[in-house]
């Protein structure tokens, strides 16, 4: 360390939520106790509507004044005086104060404040699980208490059949602490872009599948001989991730906590032990022996939307294919544009290729939601908070202001349904309207995280490119999501538990599953591999899950 | 900064070796060889570490698609200056930028005082309870309350969303502290006592005789404390919720971390919203917000070389 550093070091991620969520931890039970479900309307209901339902305007009653966590974006820095909350005022009579934490270290300036007792009451930006840390302490409350009061997040959950989903957010406790945004429709944001006139050119079409895909490689490893056509730029995260899905396994992003629902068994396996992720490897194995896949690219990750060699090789015909998101299709055609010229090539998204467990793709998936600071608990606007987030979060009118602002003045709609923005106003992130000089985003608020939650199919498309709309269609034509694993929440002190085994024992598969794929290890090793998770506490990690499985089977 | 002092520490060790060494040819030649692989070593690792900042002003001035293109190594490609126009009519930018300006210079002066004063009175070797008061100011060099109480600490005495979280709670630098004390004690007795015999108070000596005398350290002292205000991010991210509070190595951070932060796990889920934002504002935000803090460093270089050696060497 220089001498001169004399404050306070930063600590890595991990270190400081980890110190975080432990010493809030005691910081909390000793002041706060555990939030009781009963909630008193007569003595709560300040500014709350008396007959809210389901796709009504909410309007408070009287102003009501609401703290709102704010991530602050850097390329949309939030402004007091956007549009956006001016017409929410105009519309629900509820002043937005925010807190604003910068975009970088979000999620730890958001703990230390749920930590500290200091979070105002919406927390926002919520992703399934990450609101785990906090159950135990108290600090946020359990929503499932007051669903009754949230009409219309109980009529979309029913419309589009997410039922199962949302009894997946109970904790051990048999609560859930978030509501998470609702989405229509479901499809990985991270799958494969491709060079489509490539693939065409080698006379080997889209794949359809892992097979055909090496079929492809091998024809144009053939015409480009110096090319390592295949990539990730995610440490091989990605790739895996949404290829696990096809081999009937879950490795990479969506390894989680590396169980698999064996429906046959009625029990949870590990993945990493199973022959299906072996097959999976050995597929792996075998395009880096013929030299199809890029093999930097597998442990090497960078800024932004991939690593930026995988961009650069990509822009120079030495890769072909590689993981990404639509914005990562952008990126590599910026960068062909540049290389190529543009109109000379074909780049898009196409849907994970299936395999041997056949068109499968991830489950479901819900986007970002929120929790309440349980302090909001007390307060005499307590119910009317309840319908303002119900309103804020799943009514489709408050979900096409958020999006696209208001009807008329930045946006109009046809009979179809069909939003076009207004020829004032520009939106930079989707390239529309690019000359006009007023923007629905970084000037008026619109469009900013807080529209992202929950969206129906058609409101999705409106935003989306037209690639986008056929990439979803594709998908959601061609593949089955699986069916989302069976809840099996752990106790406090287990998960304790399973993350201290089950850290350990995920760094040793991602390290050898790496090994394997690269080559430094021999595929033949594979069963001394799985003597080595078993030394590391593999067996009692399984039964430690499929305990916790059965003890919720059995509540239920 | 290290190979500065480094090299003022070769250059002063070497000083009186060189006549002797000039006397036999053999010993010359040595030398000059010496002399060559040293300064050859040294040109190298300058050049390396220079490299990654002349990339980043190439990128300043380059269009976005060239740099993911991969082609901007030393020399800007597609020269515009479009960007920096852009990031200069950023309100939040300059407002960020103010921000640090004033936090640099409160917080030079508050630490400045702090650590002068307290330094004196320590180099006092006839200060009862002198090893205490040492004892107390090293004991935090290694222990401190952790993240949470300091949080709870300073929300609780009311410094939250203000300048004074920034500045009062990294008031005292104990290195600094120690620094300053040894070239305190260092200072020639004869002199405080002639003034004390000529009816000086203790300020008065302090103020009129030592001070005065420390030019040198006291130089150092801010450039070290400016420093470290210029860059320091974490306590603002700590105790500031709002953006026009902050200061722009927060506002940079932001730009740069939460780029990459977006390739990491929660890029699966984030996709859509975590724009990864152009190499090329980065770089530009980048260089007009170092570019301040580098221009002092010449200036105060020469203070900052014989400062450190008086404290090092001395104590």
């Amino acid at each position: 360390m220089t001498p001169f550093a004399f404050k306070t070091p930063p600590v890595s991620r991990r270190t400081f939520i980890t110190g975080i969520a432990a010493t809030g931890l005691l910081a909390l039970t000793a002041c706060s106790s555990k939030p009781k479900a009963a909630l008193d309307i007569s003595s709560q209901n300040v500014g709350a509507m008396e007959n809210f339902a389901a796709d009504m305007q909410f309007k408070a009653t009287e102003p009501l004044d609401l703290g709102l966590l704010w991530t602050d974006w850097p390329d949309t820095p939030v402004k007091d005086s956007w549009e956006i909350f001016k017409e929410i005022k105009a519309r629900t009579n509820v002043t937005l104060g925010l807190t604003h934490i910068p975009f970088s270290d979000a999620k730890e300036k958001r703990s230390l404040l749920i930590s500290a007792g200091d979070a105002p009451s919406i927390i926002p930006l919520i992703y399934t699980g990450e609101e785990e840390a906090f159950v135990s302490s108290g600090a946020v409350l359990p929503l499932s208490d007051y669903v009754d009061h949230m009409p219309n997040f109980k009529k979309y959950v029913k419309e589009w059949d997410l039922g199962t989903m949302v009894e997946n957010l109970r904790q051990s406790d048999g609560k859930y602490y978030m509501m998470p945004g609702l989405q229509e429709v479901s499809v990985p944001v991270f799958s494969l872009v491709l060079r489509k006139d490539v693939f065409e050119e080698v006379g080997a079409g889209v794949p359809n599948t892992w097979d055909e895909m090496r079929a492809a490689l091998l024809k144009i490893k053939a015409k480009y001989p110096n090319s390592y056509p295949l990539a990730d730029g995610f440490e091989g995260q990605s790739l895996l991730n949404y290829a696990a899905r096809a081999f009937g396994t879950q490795a990479g992003w969506g390894f989680g906590n590396g169980m698999v629902w064996d429906e046959s068994a009625g029990k949870f396996k590990y993945a990493a032990t199973s022959p299906e992720y072996k097959e999976m490897v050995t597929y792996f194995r075998g395009l880096v022996e013929d030299g199809l896949l890029d093999v930097e690219s597998m442990t090497a990750a960078d800024a932004g939307g991939g690593s930026a060699s995988v961009s650069e090789n990509f822009a120079n015909n030495k890769i072909f294919a590689a993981s990404g998101s639509t914005n990562t299709a952008i990126d590599f055609s910026t960068a062909l544009d540049k290389t190529i010229g543009a109109g000379s090539y074909q780049v898009g998204l196409i849907p994970p290729p299936g395999g041997p467990a056949g068109d499968t793709v991830e489950p479901r998936n819900f986007w970002h939601g929120f929790m309440i600071s349980s302090k909001a608990k007390d307060e005499p606007n307590f119910l009317a908070l309840l319908q303002f987030l119900d309103w804020f979060y799943y009514n489709p009118q408050a979900r096409e202001l958020l999006r696209w602002g208001v009807e008329g003045k930045h946006y109009t709609k046809d009979a179809a349904g069909t939003i076009t923005l207004n020829k004032e106003f520009s939106l930079d992130a989707r390239n529309l309207n690019p000359n006009a000089k007023v923007d629905l985003e970084i000037d008026l608020g619109f469009a900013t995280f807080p529209s992202e939650s929950t969206e129906s199919r058609k409101l999705k498309e409106s935003y989306s490119t037209p690639e986008d709309v056929a990439y979803i269609a594709a998908v959601l034509s061609t593949r089955t999501p699986l069916a989302p694993a069976p809840p099996a929440p752990l106790e406090e002190a287990e998960l304790e538990q399973a993350s201290l085994t089950g850290t350990p024992l995920k760094d040793t598969v991602d390290t050898n599953t790496l090994k394997f794929i690269l080559g430094q290890r021999d595929l033949g090793e594979w069963d001394k591999f799985v003597k080595e998770l078993e030394g590391q506490g593999l067996p009692a990690y399984v039964e430690l899950m499929n305990s916790a499985r059965e003890r919720f089977a059995d509540k239920a | 900064m290290v190979i500065q002092t480094d090299l003022a520490k070769g250059v002063k060790m070497r000083r009186p070796r060189r006549p002797s060494r000039l006397r036999g040819s053999r010993d010359s030649r040595g030398y000059k060889i010496f002399t060559w692989v040293n300064s050859s070593l040294l040109i190298v690792l300058c050049l390396i570490m220079l490299y990654p900042f002349v990339t980043v002003l190439a990128q300043s001035f380059s269009s976005p698609s060239a740099i993911k293109a991969g082609m901007v190594s030393f020399w800007p490609v597609d020269f515009n200056i479009d960007t920096y126009i852009a990031v200069a009519n950023n309100g939040m930018f300059w407002r960020n930028y103010g921000n640090t300006v004033l936090y640099t210079v409160v917080g030079t002066i508050i630490a400045m005082v702090l650590t002068t004063s307290f330094a004196y009175v320590l180099a006092k070797e006839h200060l009862r309870g002198r090893k205490i008061l040492i004892g107390l100011a090293v004991f935090t060099m290694f222990f401190n309350g952790g993240i949470v109480p300091n949080y709870v600490l300073i929300s609780s005495l009311g410094m939250k969303n203000t300048m004074w979280a920034l500045v009062i709670p990294g008031a005292i630098s104990v290195f600094n502290l120690l620094v300053m004390k040894s070239f305190f004690e260092n200072l020639p007795k004869d002199l405080e006592e002639a003034a004390q015999i000529d009816g000086l108070s203790w300020i008065g000596i302090f103020a009129r005789i030592v001070l005065p005398l420390s030019k040198a350290v006291i130089a150092t002292m801010v450039l070290f404390y400016s420093v470290a205000f210029w860059n320091d991010w974490f306590a603002a991210f700590l105790y500031l919720d709002r953006s026009e509070l902050f200061p722009v190595t927060l506002f940079l951070r932001n730009l740069l971390a939460g780029a990459s932060s977006a390739a990491t796990e929660g890029a699966a889920a984030a996709g859509s919203t975590a724009t990864a934002l152009s190499a090329n504002i980065q770089s530009v935000t980048m260089i007009l917000t170092v570019i301040p803090i580098l221009c002092v460093y010449p200036f105060v270089q020469r203070h900052f070389v014989s400062g450190i050696m008086l404290g090092s060497v001395k104590g």
